[in-house]
């Protein structure tokens, strides 16, 4: 399957469900030693990527998952916010593929479905928080389907005792 | 709660299972029991009647009670199912524009541990068809005995009158035992099932003494019942229908953010579209809205997550799913925080 491009109809893009924990906690990790994006185990439950409504705020957290082997290959979460301007901002925050399915377009598909439940909620935009020193070809994918870098966002982490 | 429960004195082994309250609201003292079975004796034991006396479904409208199989309370391993419905009257009220026709309020209020809690749904629609069927017309007489007896002088027609009650009561009873034990007779041979929750129900019932010994694993062919005993081989087949369509699989306070995490799940085998979940907190009577979704599509089995906030100094919420057509509640549950962080 080396660099042969995964199509729509090779994966099921789908909702998280419990049973997916070890398989997204495995991708996590991985995207925690490449980014250091603040994941901690301890906190990722296993209902952690369940559809989660509160208010002000909807998450949910997709799966592609492998239609032949049913091998879960990439996941995203998206979150609609409200702002303090009372606007829907939509955000896709921790995607992440298995590496063997990099490069194999399964990102794209996700965030096309992605987008189009962010724009079903009733989402006035939607943002990619990406490693600031992120990759450039990712960029470029993001470009691609009209994603333009707006703002950086500068973070300070606390010291914990 | 178990150990108000005195099972010294237990005579069938439904005794443990089921304790069904009868009760009715007094014009002049407010929630009263009428009959409690199997034994009266806790009657006015304040402990044994705290979860009856603050069940939600005193302060629910009877349209609210209509809408609903059930309103339920979960309370120190047990949960309390109940149903309120109005019944004739002739009894002359205590309270100045309440005529003797004025309707009685009857809530039916059935206990089960946590372990057997599936059957809850069942047991209380068949006690309560029973109730109205063969007694709408005559609980007022009950009402009216048990007011009686607390009169100093009892005059031969008082006396009369308590006498014809205490009949009414009796045969009560023995109807709510009747239904009780064919009940439980009933549903472990008819249940035919893989579902997990219902193996562990069953494991209660044979533990709590009812005969399971006709239940074989290898087939039931010359068995009187159709159960079998649990086959992982048939994940995924699973043929009974729970009632609920929406369980509550986890409630969780999030002490960091002071948030009320609640996991649901879509218990059919159906996806089910329009929902409202809409959560209220209770301060005295009333209740506030505290946060309200509304949830397009949820998929069979599906859970979700509802996080609510928890307003300070208040520890009563209530979770409704209402359904966003008919306006039907599928779903009611009383949230006690201080019971929660006890456990």
């Amino acid at each position: 399957m080396a660099d042969e491009i995964i199509k729509e109809e090779e994966i099921i893009i789908r909702n998280y469900r419990t049973s997916d924990y070890q398989a997204t906690l495995k991708i996590l990790k991985e995207l925690q030693s490449k980014y250091d994006i603040g994941f901690n185990e301890s906190k990722w439950r296993e209902t952690s990527g369940l559809r989660q409504f509160k208010p002000n705020l909807k998450r949910i957290t997709l799966i592609a998952e492998l239609k032949t082997t049913g091998q879960v290959v990439s996941m995203g979460m998206l979150e609609a916010v409200k702002n303090n301007l009372g606007q829907y901002i939509g955000y896709l925050n921790n995607w992440a593929t298995e590496k063997e399915f990099i490069g194999k377009g399964v990102g794209k598909i996700l965030a096309d479905r992605a987008i189009q439940i962010l724009k079903s909620w009733g989402c006035e935009a939607v943002r990619i928080n990406m490693a600031y020193i992120g990759d450039k070809k990712l960029l470029d994918v993001f470009g691609k389907i009209g994603f333009v870098p707006i703002i950086t966002v500068l973070e300070k982490k606390f010291e914990t005792d | 709660m178990a150990e108000l429960f005195d099972s010294s004195s237990v005579e069938n082994p439904f005794e443990e299972l089921a304790v069904v309250y009868v009760l009715y609201f007094d014009e002049s003292q407010g929630h009263m029991p009428l009959l409690i079975y199997p034994v009266e004796k806790y009657k006015n034991d304040k402990a044994f009647m705290r979860p009856i006396k603050y069940h939600p479904i005193w302060f629910l409208s009877l349209d609210e009670s209509d809408a609903l199989d059930h309103i339920d309370l979960e309370f120190k391993g047990y949960t309390f199912f109940g149903k309120k419905f109005l019944t004739k009257s002739n009894r002359k009220k205590r309270r100045a524009g309440l005529k003797e026709e004025t309707p009685e309020t009857i809530v039916i209020i059935v206990s089960l541990p946590n372990n057997i809690e599936l059957f809850g749904d069942e047991l209380i629609r068949i006690l309560t068809q029973e109730v109205r069927d063969k007694y709408e017309d005559k609980l007022f007489e009950i009402i009216d005995s048990e007011i009686l007896k607390e009169e100093v002088i009892k005059s031969p027609k008082i006396k009369k009158r308590i006498e014809k009650g205490e009949s009414i009561k009796k045969n009560l009873r023995d109807s709510i035992d009747k239904t009780t034990n064919t009940f439980f007779s009933d549903v472990i041979k008819n249940s035919d099932t893989t579902s997990i929750r219902m193996q562990k129900a069953i494991a209660y019932l044979a533990f709590k003494g009812i005969d399971v010994a006709h239940i074989d694993s290898k087939g039931y062919e010359g068995s009187f019942s159709n159960i079998q005993l649990f086959d992982p081989r048939k994940k995924g087949e699973v043929s009974f229908v729970d009632k609920k369509p929406f369980i509550i699989l986890k409630i969780n306070i999030i002490e960091d953010s002071q948030e009320l995490e609640i996991l649901v799940q879509n218990n059919s085998l159906h996806a089910i579209k329009g929902m409202i979940v809409r959560i209220n907190h209770l301060k005295e009577y009333f209740e506030k809205e505290v946060m309200i979704e509304s949830i397009d599509f949820w998929d069979a089995q599906e859970e979700l997550v509802f996080i609510s906030p928890i307003i300070p100094h208040i520890d009563q919420y209530i979770l409704f799913i209402i359904d966003e057509v008919t306006n039907e509640k599928l779903l009611s549950k009383r949230i006690d925080l201080k019971l929660l962080k006890k456990t």
